[in-house]
């Protein structure tokens, strides 16, 4: 701030700086001295040119009919072609996964009665109903397949409906739903044998986001208890029980997710039987789980060590069991207190899910890939593809991010 | 100690309400199904390995493993053996990740202090950069970059800065020293590793000096004249010693019907994608730690040394980032050890780093054996991350 | 990870290689009683319902996604007629995407019943790998370079840099090559080819090798096809073939029979159009088709009529290679080269040219 010279010998002041409007704004936070200015005014020049130059590629060179091209196969990969589901339309399973999902996101709204469920709720089925009025893409979308996406606006309604006025409308209610949709997603994209309109579809013909959803979801329900387990046990006092939750744990994070795809791809077919049944989606996602939770271990530790020691002493004095104590005394404030790390680790496991490719599952980055590959004239896209990819991601991730920090100012992380 | 009333019924603890009972028998099982499990696994190995005729062990590691390598730090011949070709893909990673892990903090600092910046524009380009880069899959990036690389200009069409140094798709390619005689060379190193020392010293005594009394000692200047002085005589030592300079440089210049650089160094283009793609993912992440440890830092310790007239940039490096660094280093670690993992993704752009080498010796070489040697390999250099980790915490420590 | 924990992983670390180098030297000659088979791969895969091969999507021709998604290619097709014979389904695949690197480690595993994707044979990989049913294609590696390098001969790549796809035999030759002929040949290796192919075009590197046949493949969807020219050398023996796990030799005798089968019928001139399902009097075919006598049908465990429905489903070999590689896919003409049919087996003495030749089947 200007500090004038106030002496005597200098009654007269200049004018005060304007500190309120806009240009006080500006003053306070752009200009406020030489050094500011002087920032302002390079990173401006910056943001200039990276702005001209990317609406220049954006305006004339970036061609993107490979997104248009690609569309509903970004979503669904390989899931409805004829070699997956041979004879049959298979499109509809995968939106009646859809609707159960958009349901429970309504039943979510009905239950925390508005604020940030209620605006995502609404904002994805926007999203999905948008996705109906396209006048071209998701494999020649016919009426059946506009219809059923527009049929997550009254699946939404019907949660909330279910919520509000039924006796479902409780947190642990939506926790029993949530995992039977899962289940029921895994049956309905799997199918039955025997059941008209269900014919199986192989797992290997799953791919697309949806797969990378599902083996997040997956991972992440997974994932968490496990970590808890782990974390527990490494700071158990049985010295056979902690050495080998270290031994997991160091195994896991000192081994690149990769590697581990690689190993589980060459060297599980040898440690297990011959006929064990392990498809590449289970194999993927135990990998998966295993790598993440041993993460989830680690933060959750922290949390745990973080702890007060009298908060364990008082559950104590309480006369609770070690089990009682752990249960619902240190590990809930242990978890609220590592929260971020924890969304930090989901949101790592999210994007892990690229790394699938290594055992030959489409999910969307790797099937987009091939794509480009089996019809080279759109080789010359393969940057407007990214960035795609990159902002679909970006979506779902930050939304993540955006969620927990949201959680945490609920829960008052830090403030007590 | 309680008097523990002995009625007609009481007959001691029941054994299986025993605390240690119930533990030990809780060690043992655990024990038991994990050393079980390894055992099953073993044997299952074994039998698919003898029923299937799959080539095992270790012998393989002498053999020549005739294979090319697509760029390599260390000298690398054809001929050269499968273990000698491992330890230069390890070494390709290592040097990666130490360049990468550099690199990363110093962008990762500056964003974070970007972000922690009075100034509104800097603060939020700082909190885009932030945002969009740590929550974008690295390996999309990774993709990204190599097509970013890619269309930089070609090899015979490349900038070229002052004849020296060449810039095109294919790599950047710069004078690098080398020495013609690698015995006067590394002898020079260790010398030179001397003079850096004397130097060091002869600044940390004048500082001492400094503080002690007040008398201006200039410590940089005298410090570095002291590490010339004897880097000089050592240069001088081992040129007459050996009958030529210890190194020269070399100038890459463009040769053959392909007007490639031959000679100085070339980074070649994955070498520059990867780095590009780690440095930007991983200092994103390191952008928020130095972001928290920042305001770890109690606001009380800047206002007093604002108020002391310390400048802005001042107060944060004498005062706010030391203190802040004892919340930063261990996620810092971390974020190091993520960036070392995470280079195995050059196996997707067609760097050969460690994994992307072993994974091509699996060709020839048998799968099972190279695997634990990646394992290992891996595991090693995590710990040798957490052990730097370790002792920089217990420096930094307070006292 | 506090310093305990270092010293317990290093003391694993230090197990580990004692257990591994015991094991090597503990464990003498592979045993040679038997090992009871717990249930043969034809079991496993009549139970499964499906032939899973290991295969690629990324090369025009052999195996990539055609528009719809779906996998097409020389390489599928061939796992569709394994299906067939099997199962009755030529839809009864699954495919396995995998690297080149991959091939082997996924072979060796065992998981996958069949690995078709632009293999090529050598000994060391039928040793180690899995045993190598038949040459279903016979290719050699060349180069392709911009025409504006002006260069015609393989021999000027002197100092170039050349892209090559990771943990092939491609790779290996290139290595051979610059070294017999002292070129100092830099090899860019990327796993993918979608990854060769940017960077050849974008000539990060100056020449790129691989088979002929997928030079020509790859090479017929650039843009300016006609700024690219293939040399003339073939620095390699390139014989491509499925692979089938060691292990199960009657699994092994089946898939040979299979692509026999393509083979030799093409040979007697019966393709989709015309698969007989009535005695015709040519004995060979009949037997072919399993209308009277037998190949051998029973002690492989195939149903009688096996090469009825592969012909009549998937088409014989020269109907796949016209479809995949010939005028109906990447145009890679046959007359005459060595993947035309050996002879004529109609005819006495009539010698078509090529080499493509099968054990007959009877």
């Amino acid at each position: 701030m200007s500090s004038p010279d106030t002496t005597l010998q200098k009654p007269v002041l200049p004018p005060p700086v304007i500190e309120q409007g806009a240009l006080g704004w500006a003053h306070a936070n752009l200009f406020s001295n030489r050094f500011n200015t002087t920032l302002t005014v390079i990173s401006l020049a910056i943001l200039g040119i990276v702005l001209w130059s990317s609406l220049r590629w954006l305006a004339f060179e970036s061609d993107w009919t490979v997104i248009a091209t690609l569309s509903g196969r970004l979503i669904m990969g390989p899931y409805n072609t004829e070699s997956a589901c041979p004879g049959q339309d298979c499109f509809w399973r995968p939106q009646a996964a859809l609707l159960l999902v958009t349901m429970l996101l309504g039943m979510g709204w009905g239950i925390a009665g508005g604020g940030l469920t209620k605006r995502y709720a609404i904002g994805v089925v926007a999203v999905l109903a948008a996705f109906s009025l396209l006048p071209y893409g998701l494999d020649e979308m016919g009426m059946d397949v506009r219809l059923l996406l527009l049929a997550n606006i009254p699946a939404l309604a019907l949660g909330w409906f279910l919520a509000r006025h039924t006796g479902l409308g409780t947190a642990r209610w939506l926790a029993i739903l949530a995992v039977g949709t899962f289940v029921v997603t895994l049956v309905l994209l799997r199918g039955v044998e025997g059941i008209p309109g269900m014919q199986p579809v192989s797992v290997n013909h799953w791919g697309g986001l949806m797969l990378n959803l599902l083996l997040a979801v997956a991972g992440i329900t997974l994932s968490f208890p496990l970590g808890v387990g782990l974390a527990l046990g490494r700071r158990s006092r049985l010295p056979v029980v902690k050495l080998l939750c270290v031994l997991f744990i160091e195994i896991f994070r000192g081994v690149p997710l990769i590697t581990l795809l690689f190993m589980s791809q060459t060297l599980v077919p040898l440690a297990f039987p011959k006929d064990f049944p392990v498809n590449s989606l289970m194999r993927a996602g135990i990998v998966i789980t295993l790598f993440s939770a041993a993460y989830m271990a680690e933060n959750i530790r922290g949390g745990l060590q973080a702890l007060h020691r009298g908060q364990t002493e008082a559950a104590q004095s309480l006369g609770l069991k070690t089990w009682q104590s752990t249960m619902f005394i240190t590990l809930p404030q242990a978890i609220r207190n590592v929260i971020p790390a924890i969304v930090g680790q989901f949101i790592a496991l999210f994007k892990d899910t690229t790394l699938v490719f290594i055992i030959g599952m489409q999910d969307i980055l790797t099937y987009s890939r091939a794509f480009i590959q089996g019809n080279p004239e759109f080789i010359a896209s393969a940057q407007e593809l990214f960035i795609f990819l990159a902002l679909v991601f970006w979506i779902f991730t930050y939304s993540m991010s955006h969620i927990s920090r949201r959680i945490e100012e609920h829960l008052g992380v830090g403030r007590r | 100690m309680a008097v523990i009333p002995r009625g007609l019924n009481y007959k001691g603890i029941p054994l299986w309400r025993h605390t240690q009972v119930i533990q030990g028998a809780l060690q043992v099982i655990s024990a038991l199904v994990a050393v079980s499990l390894v055992a099953w696994f073993f044997l299952n190995i074994s039998g698919a390995i003898r029923d299937r005729d799959i080539p095992y062990g270790f012998s393989f590691l002498s053999r020549e493993y005739q294979t090319p390598i697509g760029h390599h730090f260390l000298p690398y011949e054809s001929s050269d053996s499968f273990l000698y070709a491992f330890g230069v893909a390890a070494t390709n990673t290592l040097l990666v990740s130490i360049v990468g892990v550099i690199l990363a903090t110093a962008l990762g600092i500056f964003v974070g202090v970007s972000r922690m910046s009075g100034n509104w524009i800097v603060s939020r380009a700082a909190l885009v950069y932030i945002e969009f880069f740590r929550n974008v899959p690295l390996l999309v990036q990774l993709f990204f970059w190599f097509y970013i690389v890619l269309a930089l200009p070609q090899v015979r069409e490349g900038h070229v800065i002052a004849e020296r140094i060449y810039i095109n798709n294919s790599g950047i390619s710069i004078p690098w020293p080398y020495a013609p005689n690698l015995d006067a060379g590394l002898l020079f190193i260790g010398l030179a590793a001397i003079a850096a020392f004397s130097g060091l010293t002869v600044h940390r005594a004048l500082v001492r000096r400094e503080t002690l009394t007040g008398v201006n000692s200039y410590p940089v200047a005298l410090g570095i004249s002291a590490f010339v002085l004897v880097a000089a005589a050592a240069w001088l030592f081992v040129s007459v010693a050996f009958g030529e300079a210890p190194f020269y440089v070399s100038t890459p210049e463009p040769q053959g019907t392909f007007g490639r650089p031959v000679g100085g160094f070339t980074a070649p283009g994955g070498l520059i994608a990867l780095l590009v793609g780690l440095v930007i993912y991983t200092s994103s992440f390191i952008a928020e730690i130095v972001r928290a440890g920042i305001q770890s830092v109690g606001r009380g310790q800047s206002e007093a040394a604002r108020s002391l007239g310390l400048p802005y940039m001042k107060t944060l490096r004498h005062v706010t980032f030391p203190q802040a660094l004892r919340v930063i280093i261990p996620p810092l670690i971390s974020q190091c050890l993520n960036l070392t993992k995470n280079s195995s993704l050059a196996a997707a752009i067609g760097y050969s780093d460690l994994t992307n080498v072993a994974v091509t010796m699996t060709q020839t070489a048998p799968a099972v054996s190279i695997f634990i040697m990646i394992m290992l390999a891996y595991l090693a250099m995590s710990l040798a991350y957490s052990l730097v980790g370790n002792v920089y915490n217990r420096l930094i420590r307070f006292v | 990870m506090k310093g305990r924990t270092a010293i317990i992983l290093v003391a694993i670390m230090a197990g580990l290689f004692a257990l591994i180098a015991c094991e090597e030297e503990a464990t003498p000659a592979p045993e040679a009683t038997p090992v009871p088979e717990v249930e043969s791969r034809l079991e496993t895969v009549m139970d499964r319902g499906t032939v899973i091969c290991a295969s690629r999507d990324d090369v025009p021709g052999y195996g990539y996604l055609d528009a719809n998604g779906n996998n097409v290619g020389f390489d599928i097709d061939l796992c569709r007629a394994l299906a067939t014979a099997v199962l009755g389904d030529p839809n009864a695949i699954e495919i396995r995407l995998i690297t080149a690197a991959q091939r082997g480690p996924t072979v060796q595993s065992g998981e996958v019943d069949m690995l078709v994707r632009t293999v090529t044979w050598t000994t060391s990989r039928d040793a180690q790998w899995g045993n190598y049913a038949q040459t279903m294609f016979y290719d050699g590696q060349g180069f392709m370079v911009r025409k504006d390098l002006g260069i015609d001969s393989a021999l000027d790549l002197k100092d170039a840099s050349v892209c090559v796809t990771q943990g092939t035999t491609t790779e290996l030759n290139l290595q051979d090559f610059s070294n017999q002929y002292d070129l100092n040949i830099t090899a860019l290796t990327f796993e993918d080819t979608d990854l060769v192919v940017a960077a050849y075009e974008s000539q990060q590197c100056d020449a790129f090798t691989n088979d002929r046949s997928q030079l020509a493949a790859i090479g017929s969807a650039f843009e300016n096809r006609d700024d690219h020219v293939i040399l003339p050398e073939t620095i390699s023996e390139e014989p491509l073939g499925p692979v089938v796990p060691h292990g199960d030799e009657q699994w092994y005798d089946i898939v040979k029979t299979v692509m026999g089968m393509l083979i030799y019928s093409e040979a007697y001139g019966i393709n989709s159009g015309n698969v007989p399902s009535a005695e015709t009097g040519d004995t060979v075919v009949d037997r072919l088709f399993g209308l009277s006598g037998s190949y051998g049908q029973e002690t492989l465990g195939i149903s009688q009529t096996a090469a009825q429905d592969v012909i009549r489903n998937v088409g014989n070999y020269g109907e796949i290679y016209e479809r995949n590689l010939g005028a109906g896919g990447i145009n890679l003409p046959r007359e005459n080269g060595r993947n035309a049919l050996w002879a004529d087996a109609r005819c006495t003495d009539c010698p078509k040219g090529g080499q493509i030749y099968a054990a007959p089947l009877r």
